[in-house]
């Protein structure tokens, strides 16, 4: 993998040069709520937040959208296609590495065995470039395997102090880079054992550890567990947790009509497994009418299912569910709960 | 087809519902174009009050005597009744004070003297009549008042929503209020459709839309309690718009437990 340098002090122009390629999306903070985090359009470089370190809602947002139409009928003319933001050309800026596994679990869902037309269109167009960060309390992604990319981004930026260390991962990255040539320079000796420095820090800084090593094994044994019976005690099935997750993909299909009584458009929205009607069918039956089977799913399906499908689980520890539940449901103490075979809510 | 007559009715309410449909401004046309309005008081003059009706909307909570006559006449008349508003499908803000006796309350606010008026506790169209489609809010949403008709223009029931407020104000990237401020928002209780108004402009949700299907209000109110929130004051927060759909049950008992 090539390396190179970017000065600090040339960041804001690297970030503005951007602009020529397409739609820079970057962290921005709440001027109402300072710590807190969503990613937005950039307008002006100084609006980075360097700092940040999880955002609200994960960059999926972009790629596979809170709602949107996905094609308008009409009683006479048939119907039109519509693939929201399909020419728009986007750089997503300063994604973590778990934001970064997210989107790698992401394309696997909605592009390797059933491809999903409306997130490819917008996908296709998507530039990634990583941006190193320092954990908090609530990020586990150390202990997902999720704490470093080597691939999934076309550039990622390693802060070593006065300079970023750039990492090209793909031929548009090394394209990137070569277009602005000016501001970057070589790699020395001396950044690298500064990138070393960090990533020592860095690994000594997680605080929060979840054991994973075989969890789907445990779940399978632990199917029948009283914890499940305890959570659904606790849990408001908000669906918050679900909103929030850069991994959760599902979604709800649905028409909506217009006055002239021959018209109208197909929404494609989030939905999630908590809520009620989500595994309702037609004739009425719930495959999950009871609230403990709805949250125990959501950890089914992250831990054990898509172990089984794809080979890896779906949470990429980036501490957002935590972050979100109102109830204080806290997804690294239930998991480590459920290997102790101890719950109990209080 | 058609067009279908439509009938729009006020009982004991603010009227803010009806105000809701004629705020439809850039629409009202086309729905004027779609549809026969033939009885709207608050309108328009030479209604037809006795008309048989596909379509009625009702507002208002029954809190009158009288209401109760005038709803099983709108009953008779239409095919399909649909409850809009907050007051209408859960009783809404008339029904906040429901416990306290009507007498007790007639003399605090009028005086001695009280003839105009037949006040009863408020209740929603439900307990009267059989309600065919609810579209709670405190007002209504427009958007959700148009996809309503819309449907039903094209032969259809509108969809029922039963996911909570929650799920739209994450949509919307809004800080939690629970989480955040230790404030009692009634979001996780609360049917989606506003698109997280309230929380959207950092004020919790107070509930207006009324309750989801499933309301967990065992855990609503241990939460509080966790986060040190008294009961009375998640009480009073929550009985301001649809107290008859979440107090008398479950909940004023888990409080009450809770708080021993
Ligand atoms: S389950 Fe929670 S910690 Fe894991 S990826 Fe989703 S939001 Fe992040
Ligand atoms: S955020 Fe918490 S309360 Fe809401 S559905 Fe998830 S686990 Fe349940
Ligand atoms: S602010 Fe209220 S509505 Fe929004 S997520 Fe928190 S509890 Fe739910
Ligand atoms: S957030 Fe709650 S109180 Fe505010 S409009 Fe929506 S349902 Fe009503």
């Amino acid at each position: 993998m090539k390396v190179v340098k970017l000065p600090k002090s040339k960041v804001e122009e690297f970030l503005s040069s951007l602009q020529d390629f397409g739609e820079v999306i970057i962290p921005k903070e709440k001027t109402e709520h300072p710590g807190v985090y969503y990613f937005d359009v950039m307008e002006n470089p100084s609006e980075m937040a360097w700092e940040y370190l999880r955002t609200i809602i994960p960059p999926k947002k972009y790629l596979h959208k809170p709602r949107e139409v996905i094609f308008k009928f009409h009683k006479e003319q048939g119907y039109q296609e519509v693939i929201e933001d399909k020419e728009t050309k986007r750089i997503l800026f300063g994604l973590h590495p778990c934001d970064i596994h997210g989107i790698k679990i992401l394309d696997v869902v909605f592009n390797r065995d059933y491809m999903d037309p409306y997130y490819y269109a917008r996908r296709k167009n998507t530039v990634i470039i990583g941006l190193s960060c320092l954990p908090d309390e609530k990020c586990f992604c150390k202990s997902m395997n999720t704490d470093y990319v080597e691939d999934g981004f076309d550039l990622f930026l390693s802060d070593i102090g006065e300079d970023f260390l750039v990492a090209v991962g793909t031929s548009l990255g090394d394209d990137l880079v070569a277009e602005r040539a000016h501001l970057f320079s070589e790699v020395e000796e001396e950044d690298r054992r500064k990138y070393l420095a960090f990533r020592k820090k860095r690994n000594e800084s997680f605080r929060l550890e979840l054991d994973i090593s075989d969890l789907p094994y445990i779940l399978d044994l632990e199917q029948k567990s009283p914890i499940w019976d305890e959570l659904g005690k606790r849990c408001l099935t908000c669906g918050s947790c679900s909103m929030v997750c850069p991994t959760c993909y599902c979604f709800n299909v649905y028409d909506t009509l217009n006055l002239d009584a021959k018209s109208g458009q197909r929404i494609k929205q989030w939905d999630a497994c908590l809520f009620k009607d989500y595994a309702l069918v037609a004739g009425g039956h719930n495959f999950r009418e009871n609230r403990a089977e709805r949250v125990k799913n959501r950890y089914y399906h992250k831990q054990f299912r898509m172990v089984e499908q794809y080979g890896k689980p779906s949470c990429v520890g980036c501490g957002r569910c935590i972050d979100a539940c109102p109830a204080g449901i806290d997804v690294v103490e239930v998991l480590t709960k459920v290997r102790e075979g101890s719950y109990v809510t209080h | 087809m058609s067009k279908p007559k439509i009938g729009i009715f006020g009982l004991t309410s603010c009227a803010g519902d009806q105000l809701m449909i004629l705020n439809c401004e850039d629409q009202l046309i086309d729905l004027a174009n779609a549809v026969d309005i033939r009885d709207w008081e608050m309108a328009k003059t030479n209604n037809d009050e006795e008309c048989e009706l596909d379509i009625a909307l009702v507002e208002g909570s029954v809190a009158q005597v009288r209401d109760i006559e005038n709803l099983k006449k709108i009953r008779k008349r239409s095919k399909i009744l649909v409850a809009i508003g907050t007051c209408a499908v859960w009783g809404g803000i008339p029904a906040m004070k429901n416990d306290v006796p009507r007498d007790i309350m007639l003399k605090e606010v009028y005086g001695d003297k009280v003839e105009f008026i037949e006040s009863k506790a408020a209740q929603p169209l439900s307990s009267f009549v059989k309600v065919d489609y609810n579209l709670p809010g405190c007002p209504i949403e427009k958007d959700q008042f148009l996809q309503m008709m819309a449907s039903f223009l094209n032969g259809d029931m509108p969809e029922i929503l039963n996911f909570s407020v929650c799920s739209e104000c994450k949509m919307k990237e809004n800080i939690c209020q629970i989480v955040y401020k230790q404030e009692v928002c009634c979001g996780p209780l609360t049917v989606a459709g506003c698109g997280a108004r309230c929380p959207s402009h950092n004020v919790p949700c107070s509930g207006c839309h009324g309750p989801i299907e499933e309301v967990h209000y065992d855990a609503e109110a241990k939460m509080f309690q966790r986060k040190g929130i008294k009961p009375e004051e998640i009480i009073r927060k929550m009985q301001v718009y649809a107290a008859p759909a979440w107090m008398p049950e479950k909940l004023m008992e888990e409080l009450q437990h809770e708080s021993k």
